[in-house]
């Protein structure tokens, strides 16, 4: 397959361009869904297609076909360099990409067991046991689990001479209990919510999730809720765990520093940052405790690669240290408006997407303590769990969250359940005010499957390790 | 530019999947889409593309077991293929007791949704228009945006002898510009046609907008009248379609309608329906199981009439498909994908105009739902927030975040715009609206922009 990029970035330049890189992508999926131990969907997916992107004059261009053939693929070139031709038409600084040695190589993401050849009975059987065990709760709705399998190969080649193949299989699941009485509906999931946790690695992530295990409480705290009392409205001292904090991070640091909306490229679709090029080094954007990595080396992270689309290596890239902001994440062409390298961020969905800077694995590096030592040494606060909803402005700067659950923290000890809990707040406030980070023990690497950017519109499946954290004088409770 | 592949072709392929031997029933859904995207950023084009993809997904029946397995290997060895994973999957699985057959086979009306010249829309011809659009800022002001053009053809075959097939076209210019002293304004439009696109009223409506937000003030938050421009009445039909009107989440007392058929959830001046056969929006003659769509009362008169269904879901409550079907598996249920709110008598300077103290909200941003059962939606205003006092815009004011029931807001909603605007959140997907006045309004918190 190497030979249909190579032919594509030849066809490119021929055509005119002065730099040019393919992708051939060969994706695969496979979904399924039960809700109270009937089959709501199963489904495989397959495609595969080829994306040519071309500089022209210092202008991009991209097209892509699902027919890779060598006429198809001259046609498409042909059209990738039509189009950046076309761009030309509105003056701008040419694009100068930031120097980048050639790639060559292979790299595939770590797994034990390939899940798309597990039997179908053995996953449908988990998924059907998992609700069987939620339903025996009594005053349940509905059970629901689902798993999802991806497999990603790569061929990638350029005309700086880069050539590199790879292979990522991401695997999750997770299970959802849903209770409705009397106008109000309350729902608990584990691992985490929106499909559970999705980890770059095999069938051994699903089989030691513990979704059978954890069915009875997910299902019993769900019911427990309807008869929670709300959420109270207060500034509040907020506790939150490891899943609701891989949200809080993707939200109000992922995003705000990824360097094409700094410079204003995504204004017109998801917005811009309140971060400025100017920020790195000076702005305190966090409490001492917060440090923040991307890092796209990890094993098991669905930001984890050995090059990104633009074929520069998978680097662990410090973002902020002891609270001050250091540096965004970046592309070759938005390096070189800045100054500097690449930090490796490039990502395409899937063949028919021309690649965007999105988030690799943005990580809060832990601290020291366990769950129950942060809530232990707090008098009096909100403790919440999991997370249901989300919001930000399109300067990343006021959000709101809503969780699955709370407790009331007295004296070191949880309290009273509360349901419908939300919080809100200003970025740097928010993140000024942390003044506990859960250590190791408690770190987890979270996937969040759903990202979406761009204009067409993209969806990237990005990693966010976490621990549990404590905030003081937070807003909660917003009605 | 690509051709339309044709039904002929289409049942071609599809054969090759429907006489799947060992099963009791195949259904083969096509879809082909071509287009380009022409994005710009600082007044300049950044991101251009172009992609076509064509890509069946095949849904294989054993009694009441069901596969569905997709691909983009358009060919008879593909569909084959596609329909052979399907039915391993069919195989295994356990039955679904609600699964209600495939659809029967009818006539389908004639259908007029395609423009060979939008289809043939070429990347000069948007970075044209981009240009245009443009030119209209002022000094000190920048566009980003998204001129978009894009043909697709859909297609359903099944066992049952159902074919349907319906080529469309799309076509879309939106728009933020941003400048001196915090400005920003946003303009959109959705047409059938690329001939139905003016980029330069785009670009003047936008670029009015950005000069009259110029440093906004603070305004403490709080429940205020608002005006709301038609995009920001879009979220919040949006939301309903999203929560509300399913019949499956109504069947499963989730949704914030369930219980209310038949009882004012909105104010008397509130009526929305369903149509995607009207010209006045972007939509598919057929649903993604191949019943022909039809016009489907929601709210009259502020009154819940019912929801949208499918043949799943229809079986489940005893009604009738609506003909709103997503392609399978589909989890979710029914959708509604063309919503209307009927027009009403006023327009937006009679609304602001009767406003002693409010606040007129160009659109919202990254709204979420916060309770689905209450309809209670959170999110942010953005490009262009005003604060109108004694009946006139006075100043621009920083963007609030609302968190706001959306049948609150509908049953505090006093006046209705007479115009209609169309915005669309993706293929196939729109929403026509007017402005609204509601009377109360819950802006929670606020930003520093």
């Amino acid at each position: 397959v190497l030979d249909v990029v190579k032919q594509a970035v030849d066809a490119a330049r021929t055509a005119g361009a002065s730099y040019a890189d393919a992708r051939f992508v060969r994706e695969e999926s496979e979904s399924l869904t039960v809700r109270n131990q009937v089959m709501e969907g199963i489904d495989r997916s397959s495609s595969q297609g080829v994306g040519i992107r071309v500089l022209v004059d210092g202008y991009w261009g991209f097209a892509a076909t699902a027919r890779a053939e060598g006429s198809e693929i001259e046609r498409t070139a042909k059209l990738a360099v039509e189009i950046a031709r076309a761009a030309s038409r509105l003056p701008r600084d040419p694009v100068r990409l930031a120097d980048l040695e050639p790639a060559i190589g292979t790299w595939s993401s770590p797994m034990q067991e390939d899940p798309f050849p597990v039997p179908l009975e053995e996953k449908v059987a988990l998924l059907m046991e998992a609700t069987r065990r939620m339903q025996q709760v009594k005053g349940l709705s509905f059970a629901e689990a689902g798993i999802d399998l991806f497999r990603v190969r790569t061929w990638f080649a350029s005309s700086e001479g880069s050539a590199t193949e790879q292979t990522v299989v991401h695997s999750g699941a997770g299970i959802d209990a849903t209770a409705i009485a009397d106008g109000e509906l309350q729902r608990r999931s584990y691992p985490n919510s929106f499909r559970g946790h999705i980890s770059a690695a095999g069938w051994e992530h699903i089989a030691k999730l513990g979704l059978l295990e954890e069915a009875e409480r997910t299902a019993t705290e769900a019911v427990q809720l309807l008869s929670a009392e709300e959420c109270p409205s207060e500034v509040a001292t907020l506790v939150l765990d490891s899943g609701q904090m891989e949200l809080q991070v993707h939200e109000s640091i992922g995003h705000a520093v990824e360097l094409d909306r700094v410079l204003g490229m995504e204004e017109s679709y998801a917005g811009s940052s309140f971060v400025s090029p100017g920020d790195r080094g000076r702005l305190r954007y966090a409490s001492e405790l917060v440090s923040i990595t991307a890092d796209a080396t990890m094993a098991g992270g669905l930001g984890s690669f050995g090059w990104d689309d633009e074929g520069v290596p998978a680097q662990r890239v410090p973002i902020i240290v002891d609270g001050i902001f250091r540096d965004f994440i970046s592309s070759r062409e938005t390096a070189g408006i800045v100054g500097g390298h690449s930090t490796g961020a490039m990502r395409a969905d899937g063949w028919a997407n021309l690649p965007l800077i999105r988030m690799t694995n943005i990580n809060l590096e832990p601290r020291e303590g366990s769950l129950a030592d942060i809530i232990g040494d707090t008098k009096d606060g909100i403790f919440m769990s999991t997370n249901q909803s989300w919001s930000i402005d399109d300067k990343r700067v006021n959000f709101q969250f809503g969780c699955e659950i709370a407790w009331r923290i007295k004296d070191g000890s949880l309290t009273e359940m509360y349901r419908n809990p939300n919080y809100t707040g200003i970025t740097t406030e928010f993140w000024g005010s942390c003044d506990a980070v859960g250590g190791r023990e408690e770190w987890t690497l979270w996937g969040t499957p759903n990202c979406g950017k761009g204009q067409p519109g993209q969806t990237a499946r990005v990693g966010h390790g976490t621990s549990p954290a404590r905030f003081r004088n937070v807003q909660v409770g917003v009605r | 530019m690509p051709d339309l592949i044709g039904p002929d072709r289409v049942r071609t392929v599809a054969d090759a999947a429907l006489e799947l031997p060992g099963v009791d029933g195949v259904e083969v859904l096509f879809m082909h889409e071509w287009g380009g995207l022409t994005r710009f950023a600082s007044s300049a084009i950044h991101q251009s593309t172009w992609r076509e993809d064509t890509g069946i997904r095949v849904r294989v029946i054993k009694g009441q077991r069901i596969g569905v397995a997709a691909s983009n290997d358009f060919s008879p060895t593909g569909a084959r293929r596609t329909a052979e994973s399907a039915r391993e999957m069919a195989e295994v699985v356990a039955p679904d007791p609600l699964f209600p057959g495939l659809t029967p086979r009818s006539t389908q009306p004639e259908w007029n949704g395609f423009d060979e010249v939008t289809a043939s829309t070429t990347p000069d011809s948007r970075s044209r228009g981009a240009a245009a659009l443009i030119a209209q800022c002022g000094p000190g002001f920048a566009a980003a945006g998204a001129f978009e053009t894009v043909a697709s053809e859909v297609a359903l075959a099944n066992t049952e002898g159902r074919f349907c097939w319906a080529p469309s076209t799309q076509a879309s210019l939106t728009t933020v510009i941003t400048g001196d002293g915090g400005g920003s304004g946003f303009a959109e439009t959705f047409h059938q046609r690329v001939g139905g696109i003016d980029p330069e009223a785009i670009g003047r409506r936008a670029a009015d907008k950005a000069t009259a937000s110029r440093s906004p003030k603070e305004l403490e938050p709080g429940r205020y009248t608002v005006v709301l421009e038609p995009s920001a009445v879009s979220t919040l039909v949006g939301f309903l379609a999203w929560i509300g009107f399913g019949g499956r989440a109504l069947a499963e007392n989730r949704s914030c309608f369930s219980g209310k058929q038949g009882e004012r959830v909105a104010a008397p001046a509130i009526s929305i329906f369903d149509d995607a056969t009207s010209p006045l929006t972007i939509g598919l003659p057929f649903d993604f199981e191949g019943t022909p769509r039809r016009r489907v009362e929601l709210i009259r008169n502020g009154v819940f009439e019912g929801g949208v269904y499918d043949r799943r879901t229809a079986k489940q409550t005893g009604k009738e498909t609506t003909g709103h079907a997503l392609p399978p598996p589909n989890p979710e249920g029914p959708f509604p994908l063309n919503l209307f709110m009927e027009p009403g008598e006023d327009s937006i300077e009679e609304m602001i105009a009767s406003t002693d103290r409010g606040v007129l909200v160009t659109r919202f941003h990254y709204s979420n739902v916060v309770h689905p059962v209450e309809s209670i939606i959170t999110g942010m205003t953005r490009d262009g927030t005003f604060l109108i006092e004694h009946g006139e815009v006075s100043s621009p004011v920083k963007n609030f975040r609302f968190t706001q029931s959306i049948l609150g807001a509908l049953q505090a909603t006093t006046m209705v715009g007479w115009d209609t605007e169309l915005a669309s959140e993706f293929f196939f997907s729109a929403s026509r609206v007017p402005a609204l006045k509601v009377e109360s309004f819950h802006f929670t918190g606020r930003s520093d922009h």
